[in-house]
Parts: structure tokens; sequence; C-alpha cells
């Protein structure tokens, strides 16, 4: 890669004089309204989160600290009990729909690749069906299990169902991308059983396609509502609701907060993702 | 060190006859290509070969004893692709560490193995590389060394070189021919290019169809093929058809013209019509004067077209026995001139029939 960049950019420099007047004139050329358009898209995304950000602060005008709201939120147990519950179930669900989806993705494109239109209709299933006709499908399945139903990890199984088109996707794309087969075939050539071959071979190599789902999982599993809410369990969304209900800056303040934790995981996807992607891509340098 | 056979190998997909009964052995030690046009089946038997892919019927025999129902993981041959397939997320050493991991070796071991077999594929000093910073060549340089890692019984290449240039290709084919020769390890060999197996092969088995049609050392090939596909497909070849003249002294005649047929077996009676076989490069062209008729044992032509091929110029006749090309020395070609009438004689002992 570092080889290529090279090549590419030494091309440039000895060619540059003309092609840099180019650009400079291409540039100038663009025109004043596309600006314009740029700015007021920006703004249609910023304002309203100016506004919150603002209104969450507005404590200053009670004779209160700017982030009086903040510490509020941060010193209300609930907020730490309800965080950490969505944490977990998250994370449960993460390790379940994982365990669950990557092997199966391996399997359908290695020995069944016929298989794999079904499939993708599958994975685009709870897309299709009302989340509440699935839920009452689901507690009905899981009805004679009453000991699962009482218990937080049962959101988990659930919501690896909502995740499950974003699991898919993200891992068919990721197994698209390298050569499966001829990787298999030479590791088991090499000795390696499949359980091996799919641990220390394609695991590796489908880092950022499993990062980018687990992303994904993580955000539906922080932010489903419907579910937790019909089942009893006291989430965070359900907290966000709940504050928003009764006292108007805290859920400000608490929006703000679960905005950044979005923002913060749509940023780490961004950079793992980029990273590992650019670190598969075969680039052939001499 | 260890032998390999094919008996029977039969296979379908579908309609498809990938592999019609095929059978192959393959002596300790040697270095057998399988040569065929694409879809004959050369994939389907080294798959089979390597544990991939499974028969219909028939035995693969390795020392002996039928490895069928052996997983490919338990085979213990070393395989090169024709993709590329180093793991992406390893380095050239550790991709070469691999199977001797499996196999739970030490790690000084390992690195000290793998530093040998690097070197002896001449990338002593890319150990640290990951495949992505290595060139093609180089990429199925590190796959041979890691295949070689293993020790294996027997190394299954399947084009490897398919994918690299021409140049590269040239090198790394000797190469592998020399490590193979080196290491006295059993290999077969698959590819398309006829020149790839017949220069770096003990033997080459043509195939067509799902069958082998010839089997024999790069000479027997070249010189006597048996068939009349082996004939067209390996090389060209000068077809001509003939009426024997006298069956003891082997001589045929085409349009009153007599040759002598070279082959020892030459089954046929007085009168009988049969195709007989020429290589260009064993037609002599020497320009002849307007109205001439050529010398005793050559016969008038005239030509036709002139392909530069750079040592030799492939020229097109039109000749008294009918349209044949030459390959003349580059040289000597520029003596000749398009369409003016030339004498072409057959070099002693070039005239063949098929064998079988
Ligand atoms: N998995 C498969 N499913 C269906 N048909 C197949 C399959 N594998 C091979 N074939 C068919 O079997 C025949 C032999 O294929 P094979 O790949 O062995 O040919 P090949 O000699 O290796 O050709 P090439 O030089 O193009 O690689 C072909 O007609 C091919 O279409
Ligand atoms: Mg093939």
């Amino acid at each position: 890669m570092a080889t290529l960049t090279g090549t590419l950019e030494d091309a440039s420099a000895t060619t540059g004089r003309a092609g840099a007047g180019r650009i400079r004139r291409r540039r100038k050329r663009l025109p004043l309204w596309h600006l314009l358009w740029l700015v007021v898209g920006a703004l249609y995304f910023f304002v309203p989160i100016y506004s919150l950000v603002q209104f969450s602060m507005e404590g200053g005008a009670h004779g209160l600290a700017w982030f009086h709201w903040y510490r509020y939120i941060f010193d209300q147990p609930e907020f730490r009990t309800t965080f950490w519950l969505s944490i977990q179930i998250s994370l449960e669900t993460v390790a379940v729909g994982v365990v669950l989806m990557v092997p199966t993705v391996f399997w359908v494109h290695l020995r069944l690749p016929r298989f794999r239109p079904a499939m993708e209709l599958i994975a685009v299933l709870p897309f299709v069906v009302p989340p509440i006709v699935l839920i009452v499908g689901i507690i009905a399945f899981l009805h004679p299990l009453t000991w699962l139903i009482g218990r937080p990890e049962v959101l988990a199984l659930i919501y690896v169902v909502f995740a499950l088109p974003f699991l898919f996707r993200s891992l068919d794309a990721g197994m698209r991308a390298i050569d499966l087969k001829t990787l298999t075939e030479a590791a088991e050539s090499l000795g390696a059983s499949t359980f091996r071959t799919l641990v220390t071979v394609i695991l590796p190599n489908l880092r950022a396609a499993i990062i980018g789902g687990a992303l994904l999982t993580v955000a539906i599993a922080m932010g489903e509502y419907t579910v937790a809410s019909l089942l009893g369990f006291n989430t965070f969304p359900i907290y966000i609701y709940q504050t928003g209900e009764a006292l108007a800056y805290p859920a400000a303040a608490l929006s703000v907060i679960s905005f950044l934790l979005t923002w913060g995981a749509m940023l780490a996807l961004f950079l793992l993702g980029g990273r590992s992607r650019t670190a598969a891509q075969p680039v052939l340098a001499k | 060190m260890t032998t390999v056979e094919l008996r029977g190998l039969h296979r379908r997909f579908g309609d498809v006859v990938a592999l019609e009964h095929l059978d192959l052995s393959i002596a300790s030690g040697e270095f057998i290509s399988m040569l065929g046009p694409s879809g004959c089946g050369k994939t389907t038997a080294l798959r089979i070969v390597a544990g991939f892919e499974w028969p219909d019927s028939g035995e693969v025999l390795i020392d002996g004893r039928n490895v069928i129902d052996l997983p490919a993981n338990r085979r213990n041959m070393g395989m090169v692709f024709q993709a590329y397939s180093l793991f992406p997320n390893m380095t050239a050493q550790k991709n070469v560490e691999f199977g001797m991991r499996i196999r739970g070796q030490s790690g000084d071991k390992r690195a000290k193995r793998a530093r040998e077999l690097l070197e002896l594929v001449g990338l002593g000093a890319a150990m640290d590389r990951y495949p992505r910073q290595l060139s093609g060549g180089q990429q199925q340089r590190v796959a041979l060394a890691r295949s070689l890692a293993i020790e294996p019984g027997v190394l299954l290449l399947d084009e490897p070189l398919s994918a690299l240039d021409a140049k590269v290709r040239v090198q790394l084919r000797d190469e592998v021919r020399r490590i193979q020769l080196q290491l006295g390890i059993t290999t077969l060999y698959v590819t398309h290019d006829q020149e790839e197996a017949l220069s770096v092969s003990d033997r080459v088995a043509v195939m067509s169809n799902g069958r082998v049609e010839q089997i024999g050392t790069p000479a027997e090939i070249y010189g006597h093929p048996k068939t009349a596909f082996v004939a067209a497909f390996v090389g060209t070849m000068n077809q001509l058809e003939a009426t024997v003249v006298s069956a003891s002294d082997k001589t045929v005649s085409c349009m009153g013209f007599n040759m002598t047929v070279h082959e020892s077996r030459f089954d046929y009676a007085v009168g009988d019509t049969l195709k007989v076989f020429v290589r260009p490069e064993n037609l002599r062209v020497q320009p002849l004067a307007n109205g001439d008729v050529p010398a005793a044992g050559s016969f008038a032509g005239r030509t036709t077209s002139f392909t530069f091929l750079g040592p030799v110029t492939r020229v097109g006749l039109n000749t008294d026995l009918g349209s044949m090309i030459a390959d003349v020395s580059s040289a000597l070609a520029l003596n000749l001139t398009p369409g003016a009438p030339v004498a072409i004689e057959l070099l002693p002992g070039s005239v063949h029939t098929l064998t079988d």
C-alpha cells in the first residue's frame, strides 16, 4: 500500500504543475449555491442538536451550574443501573448474535452457496414483520421457559432477531470480500480442522465485518423500547422515556449523553472498520 | 518416498462428465503435469487427490493405501492454488509456520524452518511482510514454501503461475522444478500451458474430456503424439492425407509425393489411407526460380503468409500436398518473397503417424 501510494504521489509530483493548475481552476468553478445547499443541509442537522445541547445547559439561567443537569443525571442511581443493564444486554446480544451467525454465514458461503438467497430473505424478515407481531410470536415461543421470561437475558435473545439483518449483511459482505473457499482449503490442506480454520484464519480477516455488525447490534439493543417496556424491564431507553415524561431539562441532558454514546460508537466503527479494511485489501506492490 | 495412483476416477456434475474413469500413476519423486484444455477435468482430478472433491467411483492410492475416506486436513499433501491463498492477517513467516504450528512444533523450530524455506524460494528478506506487501509472484513463492513446510508426501499445484506475467511465469516454473528435484517430492502439476508442461515435467499426461489421452515424456508427447487430439493440442502439426505405397518400407504417398514414415509400429497394408503428421520446424523451405522443378525429394509450393515469431518466422504455404505451415529461421526467411514459388523438403525422420 505504502509503495503504491508512493508511486502515485511521485507520478503526480512530476506532472504536478499542469495538474495543480487544472485542479485549482476546477475548485474555483464550484458554484456558490452548492455551498449554500451544504450549509442548509448542515443547519438541518445541527440546529436541533444545538438547541438540545443549549436546552440541557439552560440550568445556568436558574442560577445553577452549567452542567448541573448532567451531574444530576449521573448522580441518579436509576441512570447507572439502567445504563449498565442495557450495556450488559447489548454485549449479550452481540455475543449470541456473533456466535450464532459467524459459523452459519461461513457454512452457507462455503458449502451451501445456493442457499444464500434464501438466507438473505430470512435475514430481512425482521424488517418486514412488524415488531409487535414478532414479539408476540417470540413470547409465545418462549412461554414454556418461564424462568427465562423473567430474566433480562431474554431481551438479548429477542434483540438477536432484530439485529439479524445487520449482522447477516455485514458478515455476508465481509466473507464476500475475502476468497473464503481458497483460504479455507489452504488451511485445511495444511492440516487445520474446520473450527481451527474459522478461528485462526477466517475470523481475523472478518474483523471489520464483525465490528461493524456488532456496533449496529449495540445501537439496536441500546435503543430498543417496545419489547423492554412490554416485558417490564427497566432498560436505558425506558429510563430516558420516563425521565422525559417527568423532567424536561434532565431529559435533554440524557438525550445528549445518549447521542454522544451513539456518535462515539459510530466513530469507533468508522475508525476500526476503515483501518482493517485497508489491511485486508489485496494490493499488489512490488 | 511416496507414490500416487488414481484408479478409475469417475465424476459427474449433473450432465457434465468431468472425469471419465481416469487412471494415472505417479512414481515416487516424479513430476507429472496434467495438461489439457479448459474444462477437461484437471482441477477436478487434483481436488479429488487433495480431498476437496469426491469421485462417484474410483480410488486414490497413496503408497498403495486408498485415501478417499480421509479428510483433506489429514492427507498431508502440499497444495498451491491458482488464486492467491496466503492468509492476509499473517506475515510470510507466519504463513509458512501455519502448518507446523498445527502439528505442534516448537516456536524455535518453526522459525528456523520457515527461514530455510523462504530462503529456498528466494524470499529470505521478506519474512516479515504481509501478503499485501508482496507481488503476485512473491505470494506464490510463499505459498509454495508454506505447502512444503508440512513436509508433504505429495505436492499438488493447480495452475499456480497462471495469474503471473510471462517472464515471472518462466522464472518461477524453473524454480518450482529446481526445488522439486532438490527435495525429490512427488508432484502433480496442473496446467493448460503446453510449454510449461513440456519444460518442467518428467512425464506429461495430456487430458481431454475427463480422460488421459496420452502419457509420456515431454519428448514422446511432442515427437510421437498418439492421438489426433494430442497432435493438435501440443504444438502445431501439419496434417496430410496419404496412401500406403509400401508397407515394409513404411512408404506413403501424398499427391504422388513419397514419404517414409518414422514409426516403429506400422500396421497398414498397401493401398490403406492414413493421416501423417509433420512439425512445422521440420520443413525446409527454399526459394525456387520461376519455372524450375523442385529437386528429387522435395515438392513445390508458394508462400502465402509470414508471421514473425522472433527466432523463427512462421510461413504459410500453399503446396502441391495442400496448405502447410513451416517455421523458418528468421534470418533465412528474409530470402523468401511473399507469393513466390518455393521448394519444400521434409527433414529425415520427421513424418509420423498416430500410434494409437
Ligand atoms: N462444482 C462443480 N459444479 C458443476 N460443474 C463442475 C464443478 N466443477 C467442475 N465442473 C465441470 O466439470 C468440468 C471439469 O472442470 P474442471 O474444473 O476440472 O476443468 P479444468 O480442466 O480444471 O479446466 P480449467 O483449465 O478451465 O481450469 C467442467 O465442464 C466444469 O464445468
Ligand atoms: Mg482448472
